[in-house]
């Protein structure tokens, strides 16, 4: 059975977590594992799973982006939605059908390249379907944006927010498993 | 022969840049058969260049190794699907049914990116205590704060850009001196621009230089005193110009 003051430690704690995740402090979203482990001490990960169920109430939950050496420290801890939200609310936050769509291709053509592709390359492909200008501007704001990377080579990898927010397994499915449509004008 | 060597090495290196620059599959280069080249090679090599170039060979064979151990990943990830079928569904597919796909697969990020009473106070305090442009690189630059602004006619001739006498005139005043003091005849070209001061003396020599030019006034040198004489004109030489190199002292 939990004390009180157990307890309130725990709240306080949970709370912390849930302010530290939410506000953005530098340019991208989420947290690194050592800032949690400097906040809310050595047991984090308990406090985050804490957490994590207290928000899917409503309709939230911690994601943790594995890290380049895929040690604690360098994970990425981030609150996401825990469903998909819908084509309209997708809208309604601003964003076009349009760049989704190259984004989606995107990161279909690159994950079917193996994680690594030219950019020319991408470009070419998209513009089969996009005009030149909407091409060149999606990809300049996925990369600004965190959705894709690109390395000195000019060759694009999937950046670390489509691997925070995008299940890339259920995209690749989707897209393979649509019938063929007619295209509207 | 050695040439024939070199040429192996550079296209090992080659090869190995148009695998990394494109997204080609790393296993088409055979490591084994490139590392046994390099290895055949290295006792050949005898300059620091040829070393170079083997071990930057070696290096490019090292990150074909890294790609074709991400490719391995990549493939058992279960993401690999055929390029090809992939690329002919994107192609079918209408823009539609491509968002709908990522938008059923995306769980956005939720966060707050506002202005916290915190964050305002750190702001003011930091514009508070921020050093206005002119007085920041003072130190190292020194004061360049002097906004732009209107240069008077006074101050360009305290600069030295103008003259309160027009340059014709002096050239004018010059010619009739030269006219009075030669009476006509050759005079000591030295005598003719002597001065009080040294800057004038160049002064003089520079204005006579451009009498002489204009063909005003004439120039003639004897080689063995090393004395220079000069005449007024009061019509223009016709002659064919040409140039004298005087040298101007401060010595009287």
């Amino acid at each position: 059975m939990m004390e009180a003051s157990d307890r309130a430690l725990l709240e306080r704690k949970v709370r912390k977590a849930f302010q530290v995740l939410v506000l953005q402090r530098g340019r991208n979203p989420g947290v690194k594992g050592w800032e949690l482990k400097r906040y809310l001490g050595r047991d984090f990960r308990k406090i985050v799973e804490v957490l994590s169920e207290d928000v899917s109430a409503l309709g939230l939950e911690v994601f943790e982006v594995k890290g380049a050496d895929g040690t604690d420290d360098s994970s990425r801890f981030l609150l996401r939605f825990k469903e998909s939200p819908t084509i309209s609310e997708a809208e309604t936050s601003g964003i076009r059908i349009d760049d989704l769509a190259v984004l989606a291709a995107t990161i279909a053509f690159i994950n079917s390249k193996q994680g690594r592709v030219g950019r020319r390359e991408v470009e070419h492909f998209l513009r089969e379907k996009f005009p030149k200008w909407r091409v060149e501007y999606s990809l300049d704001r996925y990369i600004k944006r965190g959705y894709l990377e690109m390395d000195d080579r000019s060759m694009l990898h999937v950046g670390w927010r489509t691997r925070a927010e995008v299940d890339e397994k259920t995209l690749m499915t989707m897209i393979l498993s649509r019938a063929q449509e007619p295209a509207k004008k | 022969m050695e040439s024939k060597r070199l040429e192996d090495i550079l296209r090992v290196i080659e090869l190995c840049r148009d695998v990394e620059n494109s997204s080609a599959n790393p296993f088409d280069v055979d490591i084994k058969d490139k590392i046994r080249l390099l290895r055949e090679r290295l006792p050949e090599w005898r300059f620091l260049d040829e070393l170079l170039l083997d071990s930057e060979a070696l290096l490019e064979l090292a990150q074909i190794v890294k790609l074709q151990d991400e490719w391995l990943k990549h493939r058992a990830s279960s993401l690999y699907i055929d390029p090809l079928l992939i690329q002919l569904k994107v192609k079918l597919l209408p823009k539609e049914a491509l968002s709908e796909a990522f938008v059923k697969s995306w769980h956005p990020v939720a966060q707050v990116d506002q202005l916290s009473p915190r964050g305002l106070e750190k702001a003011f305090v930091y514009w508070r205590d921020l050093t206005p442009m002119a007085e920041r690189f003072k130190d190292e630059f020194g004061s360049y704060g002097v906004r732009p602004g209107l240069v008077d006619y006074a101050e360009l001739v305290s600069l030295g850009v103008f003259t309160q006498d027009q340059f014709e005139d002096k050239l004018v005043a010059l010619h009739d001196e030269l006219l009075q003091k030669s009476g006509g005849e050759w005079i000591d070209y030295r005598k003719f621009i002597e001065s009080q001061d040294f800057e004038t003396k160049v002064l003089r020599a520079y204005l006579l230089s451009f009498l002489i030019s204009e063909g005003r006034a004439s120039l003639k040198t004897e080689p063995l005193t090393g004395k220079i004489w000069t005449i007024p004109l009061s019509e223009k030489s016709k002659g064919l110009p040409k140039s004298v190199a005087i040298s101007i002292t401060g010595e009287t």
